[in-house]
């Protein structure tokens, strides 16, 4: 679980800043471990124009946080949306694998530790909260 | 090379998982064989309902019911084997009193006394009994080595206080309250009524409560050898005989009319519906094990294990240790890792075969305290050994390769 390309991002996460001007933000909890994060969105014409996040975790939940920025800037807030889906279906290991962006694929070392799912799923349940309401 | 004081091969887990090092035993400790036989043994042979039959069979399971209560009392120093009522754990013991002596006893204007140091079970039930009643919450804090402040709890315990609930061993960071000063320090300035979390140190300590002069003692069996959902409250009689019932229904009752009801005695008053008696028939053979080892051998093991783990934990770099020196503690080491999370920690010490645990521990309060919000917990019983403390320092060191250079 804890290969390289998951550890990059925990050593140096991408968009890990305050965004000014979110339209959506939403901070999720873990009280097992005290994690936080906190996602922030920007959607402009219903495209997700600009996302970010803030908070400290452990590092599968900040890995995946910064690799979820990558992966959803950029896109209809929708398709957002349905990736997140897909995220949670990879993790109750009822998705299919070549559906994954390859920007991803560190989180699949993290489906067989159902301990740690949680900690993946954090990040993308405060971006569906984030974008809830806004087309 | 420090070995076991009970055989790994007595516990058919640990025997079945040679490669487990299981340090979580402050969570639920692994079962001797004997305590799954005597658990099996009531069902094959003795079971029937307690008290309710009159054929041979019934008799034989209330009169194992009865010893089982009368063992488990002895080995707490309870003459009064009644006075030992059977609960699912400590959490339910905790709230039978909140319930059933709080709510008939404490009003507003009262002051509630716990500590900074309590496990959820005897923080919650005492804090929701305040906002219920209008009465006081008051929180006396630690000691640098966190311990309970006893100069604090000297003055925060006055005549308005009603009730003071406190740990005897720390579950986050082992700490084991002198309980016989804090005993003094609240009888010399108020009435209150005394409770005491005892399910960190009836598995690792003697206890005696007729020697104790409190009012109430909580525990869990499942954390000294015994099954899970059993355990029990120890009350001074007459503060039970004047309680009202938690539960009601069948056993507690004497008679029933169409409007109103009268209640047994105790214990049975506060132990309604069909008993968990095969349970607590496993609980008395886990016991019985442990007086065979001797709980003074248990203790003296622990201390034993605890130095070593703590001088190899804290050689590593990075380390901070939570709690106070190993003669004043229980065989738990709370620590954290600089640069590597909890739940990291949990993670690359399961992948090496070491079960810790990483989180609040149920005691949210004493993390914020600590200024954390999670800390890593190794806990070492009596089948622990120094091989466990090799593997623990060997996947630390294993975690800190792989963290060495993040953030």
């Amino acid at each position: 679980m804890y290969q390289d390309g998951l550890l990059a991002h925990y050593r140096a996460p991408h968009n890990r800043r305050e965004l000014k001007g979110a339209t959506g933000r939403a901070t999720r909890k873990n009280p097992v471990c005290g994690d936080e994060i906190t996602v922030m969105a920007l959607v402009d014409d219903a495209v997700l124009s600009d996302v970010s996040f803030t908070g400290r975790g452990c590092s599968i939940a900040t890995a995946s946080a910064s690799m979820m920025t990558d992966a959803v800037c950029g896109l209809p807030a929708a398709q957002s949306v349905a990736m997140v889906e897909l995220v949670e279906r990879t993790m109750a290991g009822a998705a299919d694998i070549s559906a994954i962006p390859e920007g991803l694929a560190p989180l699949l070392g993290v489906v067989p530790f159902p301990g740690r799912h949680g900690c993946a799923l954090m990040p993308w349940q405060a971006l569906r909260e984030a974008l809830a309401g806004q087309g | 090379m420090l070995h076991a004081l009970a055989p790994r091969a007595d516990f058919p887990l640990l025997a079945a998982q040679p490669a487990l090092h299981y340090l979580d035993s402050a969570a639920t400790s692994q079962k001797p064989r004997v305590v799954l036989d005597a658990v099996r043994d009531f069902y094959e042979t003795a079971n029937a309902n307690p008290h309710r039959g009159a054929y041979a069979l019934s008799a034989v399971a209330t009169d194992a019911y009865h010893d089982a209560r009368t063992t488990i009392a002895r080995f707490l120093g309870v003459a009064d084997a009644d006075t030992l009522i059977f609960t699912r754990g400590t959490t339910e013991a905790m709230n039978i009193v909140a319930s059933s002596w709080g709510n008939a006893n404490v009003t507003a204007g009262d002051e509630i006394v716990i500590t900074a140091l309590e496990h959820h079970a005897n923080f919650v039930p005492w804090q929701q009994l305040a906002k219920r009643s209008g009465a006081t919450l008051r929180i006396v804090e630690l000691t640098d080595a966190q311990t309970i402040d006893l100069d604090q709890l000297r003055d925060v315990v006055n005549g308005r206080t009603k009730l003071v609930a406190i740990t005897h061993v720390s579950n986050a960071v082992g700490s084991i309250t002198p309980l016989d000063e804090v005993v003094r320090i609240v009888r010399a300035r108020s009435a209150a009524v005394i409770v005491v979390d005892g399910a960190q140190a009836v598995p690792h300590l003697p206890v005696n409560f007729d020697a104790l002069d409190i009012d109430f003692y909580a525990f869990s069996g499942h954390k000294l050898l015994g099954p899970m959902g059993i355990g029990a409250l120890v009350g001074r009689r007459a503060i039970l005989e004047s309680m009202p019932p938690y539960q009601f229904g069948g056993d507690m009752i004497e008679w029933v009319h169409d409007l109103d009801s009268t209640w047994n005695v105790i214990p049975h008053k506060f132990e309604a519906g069909t008993p968990n008696a095969a349970d607590a028939v496993g609980l008395a053979a886990a016991v019985r094990y442990l007086e065979t080892l001797g709980m003074a051998n248990v203790r003296a093991h622990e201390i034993a294990l605890l130095e070593l783990a703590e001088s190899r934990v804290k050689a590593l770099p990075g380390i901070t240790v939570y709690g106070p020196p190993a003669a004043q503690r229980s065989g738990v080491l709370s620590f954290s890792v600089a640069e590597v999370h909890p739940h990291d920690l949990a993670t690359i010490l399961d992948q090496h075969g070491v079960c810790i645990r990483a989180g609040h521990h149920c005691a949210q309060p004493l993390m914020r305290r600590l200024g954390v919000s999670a800390t890593a917990r190794a806990s070492f019983y009596l089948y622990s050994d120094s091989q466990d403390v090799d593997a623990l320092c060997g996947a630390l060191e294993a975690a800190q390769q792989i963290f060495a250079y993040a953030e």
